[in-house]
């Protein structure tokens, strides 16, 4: 007879019962093989066993037999659907490929059927929180401390629900029950130290000030917070939100223990009514006091020095600008610079700091007696001035102050890399990574510049080139250098070497690695679920509130958003042009290097995969097998993701975060705009342009959407149906005036507009989708040659695409022009001088220095 | 603060990684092109003491390079170059280099360095009376030292370590 409640076809006689039994006690020991073989010698007998099958497929899985392990705990589930175990095991499994909400579900299941089991109510937690399902992970949280209230970390987990959950009273009250348990606390626990910190910013949180300070002091005072800066941290900041006159003593105390943390400065004196970051006329004056009198304090702080340079104006900023700048020329600190630049947006600084610098020049250039000026101080003023003509975009004037400065000094890397800014500045980007190469040639140990010099390769389109270099840093076993790099998650080299695919025409390889980059992304989301449980336990809790809050602005960062505005374009192009897809899997343009590096690439990738084929064998015992293994790369060039379906359904997940984390960037709406519009998603569309539009009303690509918008929906063969098409329709005409021809709005913009090159651009990408004549839209692109009209290099580069794009037999004549227009530039050479630009871009060698000289030592 | 500290000399040994700089400063400081064997035999272990880079205020501006030679069990110093960058000059920095490697070659045991010369284009007065106040003395002219530039006749300029006057 089986147990009581228990299905007929689940219970086993005593012998495979226990057998049943053993198999789970070797699958925790990771006793796998032992453990195949008991599961078959039960099913030997009954096949139909729905939780040996299950049992079964969880050890082919971690044996690295993913498909035939999966498929044997689906079929377990199908014949025991009422067992915990089975449930348990298929959400292990989709937890293992990181498929938490289906995971979720199964261990929701499971919980049916077995309402206390602590180990599947831990994990259901974590999913919970990974998926920032806080109510119900309140629940759970709940039932783990009834059933455990002896177990710390569950008096904490609840604290933690309830907090994700908004609910900070509560919080409270179970943290304070919590503290109310504890006996015998060990002295200097940092466990316990840090879940007293936590306290404290809860009732901090909860604007409880003058008890978290009474409960702060308390807790230090006695020893139990041991972390002295969080002490005097938390301390000043609760102080200066009661304004407390205690407040000033606590900052000063932390200014003395880190005088060149900017943050203690802005506490301090906002405790004195100063906002340091929006000085007014009436702070001013009281802000300088103070930082004067800590530079005088703490003669070994910058801070205070460098704050002082942002409050003040005029003589005063003069008078503390000298002896900042000369003090860093003297010591020779290369950022000086880029300390400096952000003074910049005020134009009497910047005048007032070209001054001061240029004086120092003509100083050291000729320095009265030799003793009394260093000669580096007259290297670094030629640095400093370089960087400060070319941030002004007086580009030969700042190569001609590097040219005297590579005389004067030919060894410094720091001179021959910004050349190569300054050459890439203008246009150059060929002889810009030729001059960076000089650089990294100097030090050869120096990553940075190693870094530098790929990137710069990659920049002038040598996407192999820059490979060579990148190889010199990255790991030898690995598949390629670029395969190293994405291991490693460099987004720099993610985005340099996309951005360089792109503009090269390779669209598969360039939507490759932008879609490595969201992976990235997604990788980072993943990592967070180990600290679910690891913070808890750890009792690290003010980080693990910040780690999560974190993840949740995830994808407002600039690469990843770079990334899905620039792969939704490419997918847009695809969905417009499917042809796309096929016609630039172009092996034929690859050039000799690029054959031969893809043949190097495709044998290595080879032997990777060989190599984690006989790890996965032996790494099998490890506690981690459920993560699938890498896959193998079965489209090296990306072709597979051109021709993949639903082009703008891909594009639409990838923009989706946007709309809230990047919610102020226009760039992204346009993007959003422009896939929408394609699903036929109309009220999506006009709602991300009236958003563009709440930005920059008049900005160039939102204009050519305007147009696009209007002239998509009107000429729609139904008009739209209610509940939408009003809406549509009524946003649109806040857009753009119904009264008016688009044409008409159109020339009106470019009038609006003119002196602008990219509005010119816009109206003649408007003009076309109106279906204006070529010449036409030919004569409006010209007048960007116009000398009233600010063109500038990328603008440039975009109009000569875009005549080239619309077949326009004035290419070559708009090419000319700016090949004449841009000295420095080599961008617009013709394209028979490409090979031979190319080739100085990689040809800096220092062994051939000394090639013109005729004595020869040996 | 700094603007009165003293500038600071410091040194650097020679590696595969920063003998791009030496190519360049060599380039610049001589009217001598060097061969590969140079830049290999600058690399070798044992020259590892005798051949330097020399920074000033952390900027590479000068070397220092010699070489072992071993005549008759005697074990010579050969200063093969020896330069800082012009606008370096007169600031000591030679001196203070020439130093370092003398007080190398005189702590200097297995084998016992008996000596330090050099060759000096017979043209540079300035070079050689540099080397007479760091105690060297002209031993020779080597006729047709040098092939192609003018003059072609160089000074060999010794230093002896080991006590024992040279014979002019």
């Amino acid at each position: 007879m089986p147990p009581l409640g228990m299905p007929a076809k689940r219970a086993l006689p005593p012998k495979e019962s226990s057998l049943f039994k053993e198999l789970l006690n070797l699958y925790e020991t990771r006793q796998l093989k032992k453990g195949l073989k008991t599961a078959d010698q039960i099913l030997k007998k009954f096949p139909e066993h729905g939780e040996t099958l299950c049992m079964r497929g969880l050890i082919l899985t971690h044996m690295g037999k993913r498909e035939e392990g999966l498929e044997l705990v689906k079929k377990g589930v199908r014949l025991d659907l009422t067992s915990h175990i089975c449930w348990h095991v298929f959400g292990l499994i989709q937890k293992g490929e990181k498929n938490y909400e289906e995971a979720l579900k199964s261990y929701t299941q499971a919980l049916k059927f077995d309402k206390e089991n602590l180990n599947i109510l831990r994990d259901a937690a974590h999913l919970q929180t990974q998926l920032r399902i806080f109510d119900g992970l309140v629940e759970t949280r709940h039932t783990l401390l009834k059933l455990r209230p002896a177990l710390r970390q569950n008096w904490i987990g609840l604290v933690v629900a309830y907090h994700l959950n908004g609910n900070l009273k509560e919080a409270r009250t179970v943290l304070e029950n919590y503290e109310a348990t504890l006996k015998n606390v060990p002295d200097y626990d940092v466990e316990h130290s840090e879940t007293l910190l936590y306290h404290v910013r809860l009732l901090e949180e909860l604007g409880e000030y003058e008890e978290a300070i009474s409960f702060l002091d308390s807790n230090a005072k006695s020893r139990a917070i041991i972390d002295r800066i969080a002490i005097m941290e938390f301390r000043a900041r609760i102080l200066s939100k009661m304004y407390s006159e205690d407040a000033e003593h606590t900052w000063q105390a932390l200014i003395e223990q880190n005088p060149d943390c900017y943050d203690y400065y802005r506490g301090f004196l906002s405790n004195r009514g100063v906002d340091l970051d929006a000085v007014t006329d009436d702070t001013r004056s009281k802000a300088l006091e103070c930082l004067r009198e800590f530079s005088t304090q703490l003669p070994r702080a910058n801070a205070p020095r460098r704050l002082a340079l942002n409050v003040a104006l005029g003589d005063e900023f003069k008078e503390l600008a000298e002896p900042y700048l000369l003090s860093a020329l003297r010591k020779g600190i290369p950022s000086l610079f880029a300390d400096i630049k952000a003074l910049y947006s005020d134009v009497g600084k910047r005048q007032i700091i070209e001054e001061i610098v240029e004086a120092e020049r003509q100083r050291s250039e000729h320095p009265p007696d030799a003793s009394s000026t260093e000669p580096s101080t007259y290297l670094w003023t030629l640095y400093f001035l370089a960087q400060h003509y070319s941030s002004l975009s007086q580009h030969a004037r700042a190569l001609s102050l590097l040219d005297t400065a590579l005389m004067h000094t030919p060894t410094l890397p720091e001179l021959y890399m910004f050349k190569a800014r300054v050459l890439k500045r203008s246009g150059d980007p060929f002889n810009a990574a030729r001059a960076m190469d000089e650089a990294r040639l100097l030090d050869l140990q120096d990553r940075f510049l190693n870094t530098k010099c790929g990137k710069y390769r990659l920049r002038a389109g040598l996407v192999e080139e820059a490979s060579e270099i990148f190889a010199l840093f990255t790991k030898k076993d690995a598949a390629s250098p670029g395969a190293d790099l994405e291991d490693m998650q460099s987004l720099l080299f993610l985005t340099e070497e996309a951005d360089a695919h792109l503009r090269n025409g390779n669209l598969g390889l360039a939507l490759k690695r932008y879609l490595a980059i969201q992976k990235v992304f997604s990788d980072f989301e993943d990592d967070q679920f180990d600290f679910h449980g690891y913070s808890l336990r750890k009792f690290t809790i003010n980080p693990y509130l910040g780690l999560i809050q974190w993840e949740d602005r995830l994808r407002s960062h600039r690469t990843y958003v770079h990334s899905a505005i620039i792969a939704s374009q490419i997918l847009v192009r695809l969905h417009d042009d499917p042809s796309l897809a096929t016609a630039s899997t172009a092996t034929a343009n690859l050039t000799d290097a690029e054959k031969k590096a893809k043949k190097k690439a495709k044998k290595a990738a080879q032997k990777v995969q060989e190599e984690s084929k006989k790890a996965a064998g032996s790494t099998a015992n490890e506690d981690k097998g459920l993560e699938p293994g890498p896959a193998k790369d079965d489209d090296p060039d990306g072709i597979k993701l051109l021709q993949a379906p639903e082009p703008l359904e891909r594009a639409a997940k990838m923009l989706q975060p946007l709309r809230t984390l990047a919610a102020d960037n226009i760039d992204a709406w346009i993007a959003i705009y422009d896939v929408s519009i394609r699903r036929k998603k109309y009220v999506q569309a006009v709602k991300a342009l009236a958003a563009a539009r709440a930005l920059q009303p008049g900005h160039p690509e939102l204009h050519v959407r305007l147009i696009h918008c209007k002239s998509t929906v009107s000429s729609l063969p139904e008009p739209l149906a209610a509940p939408a098409g009003p809406v549509v329709i009524a946003t649109i005409t806040k857009l753009v005036p119904d009264e008016q021809s688009l044409e008409l709005f159109n020339s009106q913009y470019l009038q609006q507009h003119s002196g602008n090159a990219r509005a010119t651009l816009a109206a003649s990408k408007a003009s076309r989708q109106l279906q204006a004549s070529l010449e036409e839209v030919e004569n409006t692109l010209f007048t960007a040659l116009n000398p009233d009209v600010e063109l500038d290099i990328k603008t440039a580069v975009d109009v000569l695409a875009l005549l080239k794009e619309i077949q326009s037999s004035r290419a070559e004549e708009f090419r000319a022009a700016c090949d004449a227009k841009f000295e420095l530039a080599t961008i617009f050479r013709p394209a028979n001088e490409l090979p031979a630009l190319r080739r100085i871009a990689l040809e800096a060698d220092l062994t051939s220095v000394d090639a013109e000289k005729q004595e020869v030592l040996s | 603060m700094s603007s009165t500290s003293t500038p600071r000399v410091s040194f650097a040994s020679l590696t595969p990684n920063n003998l791009g700089t030496v190519r360049k400063l060599n380039s610049v400081l001589f009217p001598i092109k060097y061969s590969e064997k140079f830049y290999a035999d600058v690399l070798l272990p044992e020259a590892e003491d005798f051949c330097k880079l020399v920074y000033y205020n952390d900027v590479p501006v000068g070397t220092i390079c010699c070489r072992w030679e071993t005549v008759n069990g005697e074990t010579r110093l050969y200063l093969m170059t020896m330069g800082v960058l012009a606008p370096y000059r007169s600031r000591g920095v030679g001196s203070k280099a020439l130093q370092h490697v003398l007080g190398a070659a005189m702590s200097h045991a297995k084998p016992k360095i008996s000596a330090i010369y050099l060759h000096v284009q017979i043209s540079n007065e300035a070079a050689k009376k540099f080397y007479e106040r760091h105690g060297f003395r002209e031993v020779a002219v080597h006729k047709d030292y040098y092939k192609k530039i003018v003059p072609h006749d160089a000074w060999v300029l010794e230093k002896r370590l080991d006590g024992v006057e040279a014979s002019a």
